[in-house]
């Protein structure tokens, strides 16, 4: 029997469990394609290979752990609303923070490029480009700061944090539209003060 | 009685969600029901409190468990 | 793989019969059969697969990396024919969906090495010195091994009606026609087979995949809202019209950059921005 060759003897067997494990939850295993933007879990992917990890006991291990994935905002625990066969509730039509507010956004974009290079390509100082420019600008950072507030700050989630970062971007760009407002009337203007930093 | 966290919370809301759905079961069947509900949470009883993607892995098949139970075509189990 | 199978069930047949020691001689059948498998080499070619592991019979334990190696040149092309040859002979308790094996099920989506796809449509890697690592789809809760829990993403894909909604039937009473044209905007939607690998690789998702329907779920919403058969287009563009269900995609392209099949999800959520703001 024993000059019988084994069946596949190429096929190595390892039902040993590694001792490199992952010890992230699932929701932490990012893509590699968007992992530019997380470093977070390479790090851990480092920590994880130190030597330090393979001698300490469970506990110190959680605690390892719990000190190396100190997370904002940990992702919540599945809820299902309903049973498994209805639809997810559709939500209320709401044109103002839908397509309106999609369609405002584009024309701001749009219309900031030519104002951004006309007053220079033309040479011309006008006050009402000058004024215009300022407050396309001015909503243009509200909107956008505006989508980072409501990607990452839910009011399901987190409604008084959602509520505050609210009312903070208000307050700043409150704050950037009396700025320039005093900026143009009491002194040179945002194109005038560019055209002397560029000539400086 | 110490406050409960949000997560023990979960846990005895999933137990109550039990217990009604067995009131609406065949009455000579409740208890049966009652048996493998409680035979189903005493098998991760020793799961640590502070372990809180095991429990809440263990809520989720719960929740999932009792909508299957639940359904009125069910009228008795073993 | 069938190739395969059928040399371990004659292996399996032949080898009680066999078993007395007095047949000496009939081992050489034994050795004929083993050629039978494909590209028998002297110098194999052995490569590691980490795959993801998790139990939910034994929910406290952690999840582990596995490591399996296998002979490339005993093992078909794609990344599923190497995980069903490690079901087969090495480890049975290894999870996965898998059904077609020719990319038209979306059974078998997964994440490997980084990249979400289907692992009948992967080739693997024939370099021997990487090895290759196996997860389920990201950001998805797990129901075991590489078997993600779709459940919401069917539930999100329930909520935009994915059928034909016409209230007038035709002149002729038979089928509802559609010019060419208007059937050639439905090419590059039709063919979607709801892997989930591009909802799941999109950051938006990730965050807030409560509300947020995600590229896949708006690729086929686009496709009803593009079928010129479909009379609900103004219910369907309402469904959509707020600053959750279709507004959360910041253009990120994941989805259309990890499309095992193909597609565009990207440009559907552009046509169905635009639709809106018309």
């Amino acid at each position: 029997m024993d000059d019988i060759p084994s069946r596949t003897p190429e096929v190595v067997t390892n039902f040993i469990r590694v001792r490199e494990v992952d010890p992230r939850p699932l929701h932490l295993l990012s893509n590699s394609v968007t992992m530019a933007s997380f470093a977070r879990p390479s790090l851990l992917r480092i920590a994880t290979r130190s030597p330090l990890r393979q001698n300490v006991g469970v506990s110190q291990a959680v605690a390892f752990h719990a000190s190396a994935r100190k997370q904002i905002l940990p992702p919540l625990p599945q809820t299902i609303e309903g049973t498994m066969n209805d639809p997810v509730p559709v939500p209320e039509t709401k044109p103002s923070q839908g397509s309106y507010h999609w369609t405002f956004e584009r024309a701001v974009c749009v219309g900031l490029i030519p104002l951004s290079v006309a007053p220079f390509a033309a040479g011309s100082l006008n006050p009402v480009m000058d004024a215009v420019l300022c407050t396309l600008l001015v909503a243009h950072s509200h909107i956008g700061f505006e989508a980072a507030i409501v990607d990452y700050f839910r009011p399901k989630r987190v409604p008084k944090t959602y509520a505050f970062c609210q009312w903070l971007l208000r307050a700043f760009t409150l704050t950037t539209a009396v700025g320039l407002y005093e900026f143009e009337t009491n002194d040179v203007g945002v194109t005038e003060a560019l055209r002397r930093i560029w000539n400086a | 009685m110490a406050r409960l966290s949000g997560l023990q919370r979960d846990v005895l809301s999933l137990y109550r969600k039990c217990l009604r759905a067995i009131r609406t079961k065949p009455t000579e069947s409740r208890s049966n029901f009652k048996r493998y509900a409680r035979a189903e949470f005493q098998k991760h009883i020793s799961v640590s409190k502070k372990d809180f993607n095991t429990i809440e892995y263990l809520l989720r098949k719960g929740h999932r468990q009792l909508e299957m139970y639940a359904s009125p075509g069910i009228r008795n189990i073993r | 793989m069938a190739s395969l199978r059928t040399t371990s069930r004659l292996f399996a047949a032949s080898r009680p019969l066999f078993r007395p020691a007095a047949f000496a001689r009939s081992y050489a059948t034994v050795e004929a059969t083993q050629n039978v498998e494909p590209n028998p080499s002297e110098n194999p070619k052995m490569k590691t697969f980490k795959v993801y592991r998790w139990n939910p019979d034994t929910p406290a334990e952690k999840p582990t990396m596995q490591s399996y190696q296998l002979d490339l040149n005993k093992t078909g092309p794609m990344m599923l024919d190497a995980l069903i040859r490690i079901k087969n002979e090495l480890d049975p308790t290894l999870t996965f969906r898998r059904s077609c094996r020719e990319g038209i099920c979306g059974s078998c989506a997964m994440n490997i090495d980084g990249v979400n796809t289907l692992a009948c449509l992967c080739r693997i890697p024939t370099d021997e010195a990487s090895e290759s690592r196996i997860y389920p789809l990201p950001h998805t809760y797990v129901v075991k091994d590489l078997v993600p829990d779709l459940t919401l993403f069917y539930k999100q894909y329930k909520s935009i009606k994915p059928y034909l909604q016409r209230d007038t039937p035709t002149e002729d009473g038979l089928e509802y026609r559609q010019s060419p044209e208007d059937r050639k905007k439905l090419d590059g939607l039709y063919e979607c087979i709801l892997c989930a690998c591009c909802s799941t690789s999109c950051p938006s998702y990730w965050w807030n995949s409560e509300e947020y329907l995600g590229p896949a779920i708006l690729l086929q919403s686009y496709r009803w809202l593009a079928d010129s058969r479909d009379e609900r287009t103004a219910e369907r563009k309402a469904a959509l019209d707020n600053n959750m269900s279709v507004y959360r995609c910041h253009t990120i392209l994941n989805c259309t950059r990890t499309c095992p099949k193909g597609l565009n999800p990207g440009r559907a959520i552009a046509e169905t921005k635009k639709m809106l703001a018309a």
